[in-house]
């Protein structure tokens, strides 16, 4: 390009845009972190679900994979920051909506796991503890621990607030429509049972992410070859 | 009457390093020179004029141990730009 060409009204219109329109088709979202999340959520999800209907335990918490995942995107963010020679003015905001997803579902995980036990014992210390009573008598009374009922209802409401706020930002239409269905999920998992809720979270983790990944992926590889 | 446009920016290649930079937080200066398909001597050039009149900011830096020039438009720039879009308008009646 040469550095001193006059150009005319028109030239220098036509210039704007063909550069503006480069740098919209040079930033391509690889997919990775998407098809990774929406897996490793999906399986949890469906294996919990599958532990709750058929009445089996794995040797090991099966949420421990979402919590392993932490280690590869650690590594894909680090490989992005290396190679990426831009930075969008929406980087940051998508940044700050992930790292208060991220701290959201982990406040969330340590409420589940601290709050029966603290209720428990303030019950305790008043002389109270949780009774399971059928209404008909048809079964003897029961003690039972304190735990939050539909908790992963929670989760799944909570999986739609990033998804769209990205949907929006980066005007990707399949994020969108995911994250309302993820909000849909929610409602119909406030009147299901906890295993169900397990069923529609992996739904919500595979519309979220998963079918978002896929397409991302898609669109990358296409552009890469359209670029060799 | 119709307004001057900027000489600055009516440039071929300084108006496409501030079109590049206008929708971008910070590009590194081998994007701008890859998407520019300038020579890197014309560019330095070019991008060293930008920064005189206060339209960019250069940061020169170390990564992995190269050296790393990334650019990024000033708030002057981006009302000089705006500006220079509007009397463009102006002049096509867009």
């Amino acid at each position: 390009m040469p550095n001193e060409k006059q150009l005319s009204e028109k030239e220098s219109l036509q210039l704007i845009t063909d550069m503006i329109e480069k740098v919209k088709n040079s930033y391509h979202d690889k997919g990775v972190g998407s098809l990774l999340w929406g897996t490793v959520v999906a399986i949890a999800s469906f294996v919990s679900y599958l532990q709750l209907e058929y009445d089996f335990q794995l040797p090991f918490d099966i949420w421990m994979i979402v919590m392993a995942a932490i280690i590869p995107q650690i590594i894909l963010i680090i490989q992005d920051a290396k190679t990426q020679k831009i930075k969008r003015h929406e980087d940051a905001a998508l940044n700050a909506v992930w790292l208060v997803y991220a701290i959201t579902i982990f406040g969330l995980s340590f409420f589940q796991l601290t709050v029966p036990n603290s209720v428990e014992r303030l019950m305790h210390s008043n002389g109270l503890q949780l009774i399971n009573h059928s209404i008909n008598n048809s079964r003897p009374d029961q003690i039972i621990r304190p735990f939050p009922p539909s908790f992963y209802s929670l989760y799944i409401l909570i999986y739609g607030f990033p998804t769209l706020a990205t949907g929006i930002i980066i005007k990707f239409w399949p994020m969108i429509i995911g994250a309302i269905m993820s909000y849909l999920l929610f409602m119909v998992s406030c009147f299901t049972e906890t295993k169900y809720d397990f069923l529609l979270g992996g739904i919500a983790a595979l519309a979220c992410w998963f079918i978002p990944g896929i397409i991302l992926r898609l669109k990358y590889l296409k552009q890469k070859q359209a670029h060799v | 009457m119709f307004k001057e446009l900027d000489p600055i920016l009516h440039s071929q290649l300084r108006l496409a390093v501030m079109s590049l930079l206008i929708s971008l937080k910070e590009a590194e200066f081998t994007f701008i020179k890859e998407k520019t398909n300038a020579s890197a001597g014309n560019l330095s050039v070019q991008v060293q004029k930008l920064k005189e009149v206060g339209y960019i900011d250069v940061i020169k830096q170390f990564k992995d141990n190269y050296p790393q020039t990334t650019c990024k438009i000033t708030t002057k720039g981006i009302e000089a730009f705006d500006a220079y879009v509007k009397a463009l308008q102006e002049y096509l009646k867009v």
